[in-house]
């Protein structure tokens, strides 16, 4: 009984998290021009008018770059100091944190106004590679965040002994450390990389004459509502289901599963 | 002596991003807040000001209560879920993580909209509620309290779900049931063995889903029809707007001592758990 | 490459006193060949590159860079941090109000902008006025018509929800119309007398909206019968009908911000003529049904559609024109009413 009214709780909540998205495939299917659902009709107009755009596929190649660069930096640099803030005892190591957290509790405007300014003085504004470290330092919060929990649930034994037999460090992250965060890393990257994928008001800021994705969908709601928005999320969900599938299959193919990795 | 010996080494990893995120984003911020009291020359005025008219940290307090609101609604709807996504089969545990990063992929603007199609008075809930006869007027769900903590809670939720998943699957099944044939009864088990050690992972993905509140923006302004104010709108407003940088560096400064202050807290609580 | 370049250039020119810039230093300078504006994106942005940066860049061979959108923070970093990347940068008549009196602009060389006629509050030493819109009266066409504020007011006589803008600039006004001040008595605004009779409709409100997006679907979805609305997002949609009677009408503008390089300022003043002429305005209108500041633009308009826009004879004599000083001036105790209302609601 317990049991059964656990997998129906599981099973609600997934149904509320998937909910906008059970609205938003069909609306990207419309033939009508402004939201609406059901869609009077269908038609494939929404996915002409983005890929259509060179606007808005260079905003998306723009997001998508900045979005793995930035997630890919904010994962390396956080799980590493994760790691040492974790199973150091060194001094002031609560102060360090609070300085990772803290991207995560200054608002966003307030970073967006002193990134600009501090961006304009050395020569990093309008720029990509500004716009990849002010992501950069938008992620790590995460990622020290979710690793460091993670980090602090892993035996120290277990990796004392790696290095005791003779493994390197490089070695012991790589082959006992890794595999067996592999659910946390994932959850790190996910969230760096949605940070960054997602974000907007600093964006605004710095971007200079760079679109972003939600740059330019936020011009066009707060502006104009225009069902193309639609089309692009149900890309991107189109384009995640294949990247599962995969996992699923490699997963299956090297007979691993995520419980013995776990 | 070995603990120092050993200091070198581990502040080894943490030094890269310390020294990238002193440079890159704790000085230019530190910058920026201390406007708040180095303009127009050394004054405490800005803070003076806000506690005197303390319409803004009325503001601030709301979204408080938001946060907690949201938060707990994110633990209750959470932890059930994490904790059956770690029983199942491999194949469907990735199925599920994938189903809990879905909405990631859609904007936060465009799902505000999607709650307003499902949730609306003529929405598809409201439609199918009037048609069954289950109401007379359409239930107002949206432009109130209710309708941000609804649109808050469903951005948020995956943040709190997933570390908490990742965490569980690694409490190891022989703690368990070492307890249980000890003769302590599933309940049991589940209170004084599991529970404790998923806790850590609890209050980090709580005070992530509170903290993350505090920068909502535009979906509690749009979602609560404009009756909830919220300290980011206000921060927008007073940076972009009205160029009132001082004040904004102010209630900034505020905002990130209460924030800081909760994070002490639930480290503290997800220490406990972790000894107890 | 271009960016890193414009950025060094700007440095380089923050070092020289601002000031207005005359077109023989210009030459003197070097030849421009492109600069950037920031502009609030969007259709509106489409506009501006359509009816003005098209023939501009015909003209003269310079290109020009949008980029958006256009907060007055941005401004004001840009000119704290003395890199001028925009010399030309969009903002609202308030945000021109306080930006000049915080000293973030320059005055416009209004001899080398060489305007076509343009109404007069278009024509600040400061700001040029490019783009008027409006904040008008719309319901569902099937509830009762509207002819004031003070039938917004009137639930009684009037049924149904409304939708008024989360923005004390407007909703204040908007309040005191409906209380029975005179479009000119308006100024200074009676803030005490304003939140009583926002008090008394706060009931019927179901929304205050904070995007303009909203106001035209929440009539669609039945959610609210009346609506405050800028004119541009109703204007012409089915369903919907509108009146410009006691619209709270303003006006968009362009400014130079301190410190720009006056060569690049001197070769803008270029594009905001073209913003003045009636042909390049009614282009733009095409794209976005705001209206530049041109008093000849109306023939040039579409005749069926002359309604929609805001700056037509007919519809600028019946709206009432704001006082963005006295806002730059109030602003701060108007905002804390402000929050004080909605945290009582």
């Amino acid at each position: 009984m317990t049991r059964f009214l656990l997998a129906a709780s599981g099973v609600l909540v997934l149904a509320f998290l998937c909910l906008p998205a059970l609205i938003v495939i069909p609306m990207s299917f419309s033939s009508a021009n402004s939201l609406e659902f059901p869609p009077p009709g269908f038609s494939l107009r929404w996915y002409e008018s983005f890929l259509g755009d060179p606007r808005w596929v260079a905003a998306l190649k723009n997001s998508a770059l900045i979005a793995l660069v930035s997630s890919t930096i904010a994962l390396l640099l956080g799980s590493l100091a994760a790691y040492g803030l974790v199973r150091g005892t060194f001094r002031g190591r609560a102060l360090i944190e609070g300085v990772f957290i803290a991207p995560l509790v200054v608002p966003s405007v307030i970073i967006a106004v002193a990134l600009y300014i501090f961006f304009a003085r050395i020569g990093l504004l309008g720029s990509l590679p500004g716009l990849i470290i002010g992501h950069t330092v938008l992620g790590v919060p995460y990622v020290v965040l979710v690793m460091s929990v993670a980090i602090r649930s892993f035996d120290h034994r277990i990796e004392q002994v790696a290095l005791s037999l003779g493994a390197s460090t490089t070695t012991m992250f790589r082959r006992v450390l890794l595999p067996n965060m592999l659910p946390s890393v994932f959850a790190a990257w996910i969230f760096a990389l949605i940070a960054s994928f997602d974000e907007v008001i600093v964006t605004h800021f710095i971007a200079g004459p760079y679109d972003t994705v939600p740059k330019r969908m936020f011009n066009e709601l707060v502006l104009q509502v225009n069902p193309t928005i639609t089309a692009i999320a149900t890309l991107l969900i189109a384009l995640s289901v294949v990247a599962i599938g995969i996992v699923v299959l490699l997963l299956r193919r090297g007979g691993v599963k995520i419980q013995s990795l776990t | 002596m070995a603990m120092i010996r050993r200091m070198p080494a581990e502040f080894g990893y943490v030094l890269p991003l310390l020294l990238l995120m002193l440079a890159l984003f704790i000085l230019p911020i530190a910058l920026m807040l201390a406007r708040s009291v180095t303009q127009p020359e050394w004054t405490i005025e800005h803070y003076q000001d806000l506690i005197e008219t303390s319409v803004y940290l009325r503001v601030l307090g709301r979204t408080l209560q938001i946060a907690l609101i949201t938060t707990v609604a994110c633990a209750l709807l959470g932890y059930p879920l994490a904790y059956w996504m770690r029983d199942l089969s491999p194949q469907r545990q990735v199925l599920a993580v994938a189903l809990v990063v879905l909405p990631f992929w859609i904007s936060i603007l465009v799902r505000t909209y999607a709650w307003i199609v499902v949730l609306g008075n003529a929405g598809v809930v409201n439609r199918v509620l009037l048609d069954l006869g289950l109401v007379g007027a359409p239930v107002s769900f949206l432009y109130n309290e209710l309708g941000v903590v609804i649109g808050t809670t469903n951005v948020l939720l995956p943040f709190l779900v997933l570390p908490l998943f990742a965490a569980m699957v690694r409490i190891d099944d022989r703690l368990m049931q070492a307890a249980e044939s000890l003769g302590a009864s599933r309940a049991t088990v589940f209170r004084r063995v599991f529970f404790p050690l998923s806790l850590p992972a609890l209050a980090a993905g709580s005070i992530l889903v509170f903290i993350l509140t505090f920068g909502f923006f535009i979906t509690p302004a749009i979602l609560g029809g404009g009756r909830v104010p919220m300290v980011a709108n206000a921060l927008d407003l007073l940076i972009n707007q009205f160029a009132r940088w001082e004040t904004a560096a102010a209630l900034s400064t505020v905002l990130l001592v209460v924030t800081l202050a909760c994070f002490a807290m639930s480290r503290w609580i997800g220490a406990r758990g972790a000894t107890s | 490459m271009t960016s890193r370049r414009t950025i060094l250039k700007a440095t380089a020119f923050a070092a020289i006193p601002g000031g207005l810039a005359l077109p023989g230093i210009a030459r003197a300078q070097g030849q421009v060949r492109e600069f950037r504006m920031v502009e609030a994106g969007g259709l509106s942005g489409d506009s501006i590159e359509a009816g003005y940066i098209r023939p501009f860049t015909a003209r003269t061979g310079i290109r020009v860079i949008r980029e958006n959108p256009n907060p007055l923070g941005k401004l004001r970093a840009m000119v704290e941090s003395r890199s001028i990347t925009a010399v030309l940068y969009e903002l609202g008549s308030l945000s021109v109000a306080i930006a000049n009196a915080a000293n973030l602009i320059e005055p416009l060389d209004w001899t080398a902008i060489n305007p076509e006629p343009m109404f007069e509050e278009a024509k600040l030493p400061h700001a040029f006025g490019y783009q008027y819109y409006s904040t008008i009266m719309a319901w569902r066409s099937d509830a009762k018509p509207l002819t004031s504020w003070a039938d917004f007011w009137n639930v009684r006589d009037f049924p149904g929800k409304r939708t008024l803008p989360d923005n004390v600039t407007l909703a204040v006004p908007m309040a005191l119309l409906a209380d029975g001040v005179a479009p000119g008595a308006l100024y200074p605004l009676d803030l005490r007398r304003a939140f009583r009779k926002l008090d008394q409709i706060k009931g019927s409100v179901s929304v205050w909206w904070a995007a303009g997006a909203q106001p035209p679907q929440l009539l669609k979805d039945n959610e609210v019968q009346y609506a405050a609305s800028y004119s541009g997002r109703v204007a012409g949609q089915p369903g919907i009908t509108i009146s410009y009677a006691q619209g709270l009408l303003d006006l968009a503008y362009f400014v130079v911000p301190k410190g720009a390089n006056p060569s690049e300022k001197a070769a803008s003043m270029g594009l905001l003529h073209e913003m003045s002429v009636a042909r390049n305005q009614a282009v733009a209108a095409e794209v976005i049904p705001y209206t530049g500041a041109s008093p000849t633009l109306e023939a040039l308009l579409p005749q069926a559609r002359l309604g929609d826009f805001p700056t037509t004879s007919t519809n600028k004599a019946i709206q009432v024109l704001g006082n963005p000083e006295w806002w730059a001036q109030n602003r701060d105790a108007a905002e804390r009413r402000w929050q004080e209302f909605k945290l009582g609601l």
